[in-house]
């Protein structure tokens, strides 16, 4: 292939891309994938009757590319994905689609792994597109996936004189961006409640920080913890009735527990020391939290029954907002290294740490994914703040662009959401 | 000599100025704003932008009283909140006009650079700005004069990610709500 030719189709590529997302507020762009993703065909579904406005293989095809365990092939693979979008009346369509297995095999008949159909609205053909992928992702890898899952975020737009703060919720491959509060000072920590149905944050609008809840769907919301000095790092309990939150009313930073139904606060840690970012272990027994008892910022565990303090993280001089996997055996945190923050993940039964961003800009705000597979977190690029991905063994790497502004201090919804 | 003259009668404008764009408190509109400036950070751009806060351009060594009680940014190092030397004589000043002053109000905002943990940061910026209250409480100053405010790393000084931006994002700032 010559030189010009290569250019000619990168330059496709790149319009391809472009007109894909344009009505996205984030772009994503796959920075490292694994070597041993597995290769799997996706052919364009076939189309009967009026085509529907959305590409649902196209749409399939970025989510399984972009979780980078998946590699797009048009040749022969083992794995293959086939369907058809049919007219079903005004704005109606049924959707059916299969995934089969076996084309390299010595059998000629593939093997039907999945089959299904659906019937939907115009407007529902995204949605149903990250559901199939869903479907299909947990076939081939046993995992949950999470294409169907929401991410918030907050956009700082910096004009002349005034800034814009602008707390965003948008689908986890970024199209669909929808504000769920505007405001001419800052936001911060977005929080997801663990049905997905309600965000805690913290809002300076009226000049202090305060933090509120609002229900994701109809924008209501309420003010939750408005204390002289700090109110912030709001974090659900997982049965999604109390809230751990911080505050500084005493002069210094402590964490608290708020019952949400009665308001009631309950005091975790009384001391002098920060004590901030505080996040539930998946059984609600405990959690972990940013202390610099020990000098410099450092994880600790805090056990609700017995208020035992334990250390939990030793590498290196700083390490914060830490939060589990799903599975409650590993944390991710804040970790600097030479200067430079990085994500990184502990191992919880080996003691293990592991840096899993080897860029050269700092990292912020690690959140991770409902199926623990990825983190999402904020990181410079360009000298712009952009939001990343990266898997949790370290495999995958994902840039997601904003569009408009500086996108930062991200939060990826629960599974319901 | 005569352009110590000029210096120091353009540092006394710039101090009336100053306290003038300070003497109607804003007015908190409740999350309705019309152009991005309301209440204490309507307050605060007034300062840093009307060129008075420039007034330690001038040398703060050589300046009278009026001077330092212009400057109303105070850069701290890198995950410290000690108040710098050269900054003791400004906070003074204000703490001066706080104590002469009764009705005076002001609110203390802290600032962190970018990097690190976001409301970790909220907490090392609350220290910056109490190390500055607690300065002029033990000068005197009526502890209800003043509010601490924290933003943290939310509302940054300079949009550039190099170390002398994240030096002007280190500060905390004086605004005065009521002269």
């Amino acid at each position: 292939m010559t030189i010009r030719k290569l250019i000619s189709i990168l330059c496709i590529s790149f319009a391809t891309l472009f007109s894909q997302t344009t009505f996205a507020m984030l772009s994503m762009e796959l920075t490292r994938g694994i070597s041993g993703a597995m290769p799997i065909t996706i052919t364009p579904f076939a189309i009967q009757g009026v085509p529907p406005t959305e590409d649902i293989a196209a749409i399939v095809s970025n989510d399984l590319k972009n979780s980078g365990r998946f590699k797009l092939s048009t040749g022969s693979t083992d794995d293959k994905v086939i369907g058809t979008v049919q007219e079903a009346g005004a704005n109606r369509y049924q959707i059916n689609f299969q995934l089969l297995e076996g084309f390299k095999g010595k059998s000629a008949q593939p093997t039907v792994l999945l089959n299904k159909k659906y019937t939907v609205s115009g407007d529902e053909l995204r949605s149903l597109a990250h559901h199939i992928s869903d479907a299909i992702y947990q076939q081939l890898t046993g995992v949950k996936g999470v294409f169907s899952t929401r991410l918030a975020y907050v956009v700082v737009q910096r004009g002349a004189g005034s800034t814009k703060y602008i707390l965003e919720i948008a689908d986890q491959d970024g199209y669909n961006p929808r504000p769920l509060l505007t405001s001419n000072d800052p936001i911060m920590s977005p929080s997801w409640s663990r049905d997905g149905k309600r965000i805690a944050y913290v809002s300076f609008e009226n000049q202090h920080s305060a933090i509120y809840i609002e229900d994701v769907a109809t924008g209501s919301r309420q003010l939750i913890s408005e204390f002289k000095g700090h109110n912030g790092a709001p974090a659900w309990s997982p049965d999604g009735r109390k809230l751990a939150l911080v505050l500084s009313k005493t002069g210094s930073f402590n964490i608290y527990v708020m019952d949400i139904g009665s308001r009631q606060l309950t005091p975790l840690t009384q001391d002098h020391y920060i004590n901030t970012e505080p996040s539930w272990s998946p059984n609600g027994r405990s959690l972990i939290f940013t202390s610099n008892r020990s000098g410099n910022p450092q994880i600790f565990q805090l056990n609700l029954a017995s208020k035992a303090v334990t250390r939990v993280s030793y590498d290196g001089n700083f390490n914060a907002r830490a939060s589990y996997t799903p599975d409650g055996n590993h944390i991710t945190m804040l970790n600097r290294e030479s200067g430079l923050y990085n994500i990184g993940i502990l191992d919880l039964d080996t003691g293990v740490f592991r840096v899993l961003t080897n860029s050269s800009s700092d990292s912020e705000s690690p959140s991770m994914a409902p199926n623990g597979s990825m983190i999402l977190f904020g990181t410079l690029y360009n000298g712009r703040s952009v939001l990343g991905m990266v898997a949790t063994d370290g495999s995958v790497q994902i840039r997601l662009p904003g569009r408009n502004g500086e996108v930062q201090d991200p939060a990826w919804s629960p599974f319901s959401a | 000599m005569q352009l110590k003259k000029v210096v120091r009668n353009l540092a006394i404008v710039g101090c009336v100025l100053a306290l003038s764009a300070c003497a109607a408190p804003g007015h908190k509109g409740q999350g309705q704003d019309q152009d991005g400036m309301n209440g204490a950070d309507a307050n605060g751009n007034n300062v840093q932008s009307s060129g008075v806060g420039q007034g330690s351009n001038f040398g703060d060594s050589a300046g009278g009283p009026q001077q330092s009680l212009a400057k109303r940014t105070y850069y701290f190092d890198y995950d410290k909140s000690d108040i710098r030397a050269e900054d003791k004589r400004a906070i003074s000043s204000n703490a001066d006009y706080l104590m002469a002053h009764a009705s005076a109000k002001i609110i203390l905002e802290g600032h962190t650079d970018p990097r690190g943990s976001r409301e970790y940061n909220v907490a090392l910026a609350e220290r910056r700005a109490n190390s500055v209250a607690e300065f002029m409480k033990a000068k005197g100053v009526n502890p209800d004069q003043i509010r601490v405010v924290s933003y943290g790393a939310q509302r940054l000084a300079s949009a550039g990610h190099a170390e002398n931006d994240y030096q002007l994002d280190r500060r905390v700032v004086l605004v005065y709500t009521k002269k």
